[in-house]
């Protein structure tokens, strides 16, 4: 069998350029992290810091694999769908290099490893999530397409959705005071599968992909805020009524809210794709399959 | 409890320390969620007020008090860490929850500086921090810094026993507790304007613990007057407990009956308690104790010890506490 480079060509063997750019972009996280490691530039705390960068990247890369559907739609670019395998895979290969750098810094100590996976339960969770997205990695080839059946195969991947929650509560649960990037993911996720949901369930909403994401993105904040709030009297016994008021204060030397960052995200992806579909509706031949 | 203290005369091991630098743990979500803020942020940047005067250097009036003589009392088992890693590795989240915020505290403007002494006092006071300065012997001391997180430094801080201070307050004999609190000027340190933390920081100890003789009222670090990211003009330093015991910034003091409320213990008690006594064998609910990376040693390990090795100054404080069901170690 000759050589194939398969990130890089398509079904026919023709060079893919997407694949490929999305290829390489894939590794720039890691080796900026590895650049920044070696050059001393991470801190006091090296391993911790990689660890940490390299686990945000992980969240991001799964992120990134379950926006390629709904993204497929809206952008109206069926060509995404090639590289949404390659992307759930780097979540597997970062998951794990996160694994191991923690196993750097606990200074190699297996029994610990351990003991802490089982005691903690924010690890219990990364962990399992990580053994998912192994499962995952292990069946993303072709080979396992065909052995497993189409149908079989989709269910069995349907898991990311699972392992997408669990990735965020584990982020959530290592935090120590400050839930703010946790809280942005969490609303973007609502964002993402209540997209999915709302497609799946109905026609009239396929027709129209562009309104629900925008509904949706008014929804997903709104719920970011409020799940915000629910957080801090749970957690902290703040009032609910004062994190609700910290929405409507704006000041240069805070970050906006998370309900706000999602909106603008969630709100930017919509624009692009009313763009976007502005475009290809002058210029057709732009469309390709 | 019996522990072994490291004697004085052990030798420090050499450990080289890396020049680091520092850059912003701050970022974004994605690559496209940069657009997506510079959008949704437009409003929030015009309506923002960005009227932050910066401190303005001037010369510190108690530089001349340093450096003080060193105390041979306390000894340490390892190397003192390298100034620019300690100083630039700092949770005062006044200034923002990140450890990055050594430039942001160079806002807090720390003269001139008065500490209000009140409570169960003889008279309550407000003192200037150059004349409270004038009235005790500071000395250095090398201790070990043990944070909660997992991680710790040995730094040789300038400063003078707590017990001065309550000596100069002479609380009145119905005082059971010292509870301590932080300025609290949102508009120069702006974490302090993330409205649904319980600003300002407060901690608090017992009258035994205040006037044990390792309690420090900290001014100084490395020979020189403290800088304010490690909490100027005066800071609390109490080696054998978590880093967090150890109010920075001090604007009041207050002698009382009743057990203070710690900022960490409102914000999350069941993770954060009064007493926070370092012991390797309680785990955070997060994290094991057991061990400590030593920063600015490129990931050094080393086994914690209980009361960070300082039982035989404080052991005796805990024995009757421990029976009683007192939650000693977080
Ligand atoms: C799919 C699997 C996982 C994902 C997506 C993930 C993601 C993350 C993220 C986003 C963070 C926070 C990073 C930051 O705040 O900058 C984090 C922290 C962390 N993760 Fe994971 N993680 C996963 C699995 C694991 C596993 C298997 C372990 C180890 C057993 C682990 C150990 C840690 C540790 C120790 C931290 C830092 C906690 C702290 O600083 O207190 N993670 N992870």
């Amino acid at each position: 069998m000759p050589f194939r480079p398969y990130p890089l060509i398509d079904r026919a063997g023709r060079f893919a350029p997407l694949k490929a750019a999305v290829f390489v972009l894939l590794f720039v996280p890691g080796l900026w992290t590895a650049y920044d490691f070696a050059m001393g530039n991470l801190g006091p705390r090296p391993h911790d810091e990689a660890t940490h960068e390299v686990g945000i990247w992980t969240l991001r890369f799964i992120f990134l694999s379950l926006a390629v559907t709904p993204l497929r739609e809206l952008l109206q670019w069926s060509k995404l769908l090639a590289v949404r395998r390659m992307v759930g895979v780097a979540a597997f290969v970062y998951a794990f290099a996160h694994l191991m750098l923690y196993f750097v810094h606990q200074a190699f100590d297996v029994v610990k490893v351990a003991s802490e996976i089982v005691l903690r339960i924010y690890l219990t969770i990364g962990f399992v999530a990580l053994l998912g997205l192994a499962a995952l990695a292990a069946t993303s080839t072709d080979a396992m397409i065909r052995r497993l059946g189409a149908k079989r195969w989709r269910r069995l991947h349907q898991a990311v959705y699972v392992i997408g929650l669990l990735a965020v509560i584990h982020f959530f649960m290592q935090s120590k005071l400050n839930v703010y990037e946790p809280t942005i993911m969490a609303g973007l996720f609502v964002w993402l599968m209540l997209y999915r949901a709302v497609v799946a369930a109905s026609a009239a909403a396929r027709k129209a992909p562009l309104l629900v994401a925008s509904g949706l993105a008014i929804v997903s904040a709104a719920l970011t805020v409020l799940g915000e709030a629910i957080y801090f009297k749970l957690m902290m016994n703040v009032p609910m009524a004062r994190v609700l008021a910290a929405n409507l204060v704006f000041d240069i030397d805070l970050d906006p809210r998370p309900g706000w960052i999602v909106l603008a995200i969630s709100l930017a992806v919509v624009i692009v794709a009313a763009l976007r579909q502005l475009v290809l509706r002058r210029r057709p031949q732009l469309q390709t399959a | 409890m019996n522990i072994k203290r490291k004697k004085g005369w052990e030798i420090p091991e050499s450990q080289a320390t890396p020049e680091t630098v520092f850059r912003n743990r701050r970022r974004f979500l994605t690559a496209g969620a940069a657009g997506a803020l510079a959008l949704g942020g437009g409003a929030y940047l015009a309506i923002g007020q960005g009227g932050d005067a910066v401190a303005q250097a001037q010369p510190d009036p108690s530089a001349g008090l340093y450096p003080a003589p060193r105390s041979m009392r306390y000894r340490l088992d390892r190397e003192v860490t390298e100034e620019k890693v300690s100083t630039t590795y700092n949770n005062f989240y006044e200034f923002g929850t990140s450890k990055n915020i050594w430039q942001a505290a160079q806002k807090l403007p720390i003269r001139p500086w008065q500490v209000k002494i009140d409570g169960l006092v003889a008279k309550e006071m407000v003192v200037d921090i150059d004349d409270l300065l004038k009235k005790v012997q500071l000395e250095e001391r090398l201790y070990r810094h043990r944070c909660v997180e997992a991680w710790s430094m040995a730094v040789p801080w300038t400063g003078f026993p707590m017990k001065a201070l309550v000596d100069i307050a002479q609380p009145t004999s119905a005082a059971k507790y010292v509870r301590m609190e932080t300025f609290n000027r949102p508009d120069v340190a702006s974490g302090m304007k993330a409205s649904f933390y319980s600003w300002p920081y407060i901690e608090g100890l017992t009258m035994a613990e205040a006037t044990n003789e390792l309690t420090l009222m900290v001014t100084g670090i490395y020979g020189k007057p403290l800088p304010k990211q490690m909490g100027a003009p005066i800071r609390l330093v109490t080696p054998w407990k978590y880093g967090f015991k150890c109010i920075k910034s001090i604007v009041r003091v207050t002698f009382t009956d009743e057990r203070p409320r710690s900022f960490w213990e409102v914000s999350q008690g069941s993770e954060y308690g009064f007493w926070a006594n370092v012991n390797p064998r309680v785990s955070h609910p997060r994290w094991s104790q057991a061990s400590e990376e030593i920063i600015g040693t490129g990931g050094k390990r080393v086994p914690t010890q209980l009361y960070n090795g300082y039982g035989d100054f404080v052991a005796s404080m805990y024995t009757d506490l421990e029976k009683s069901g007192e939650r000693l170690w977080m």
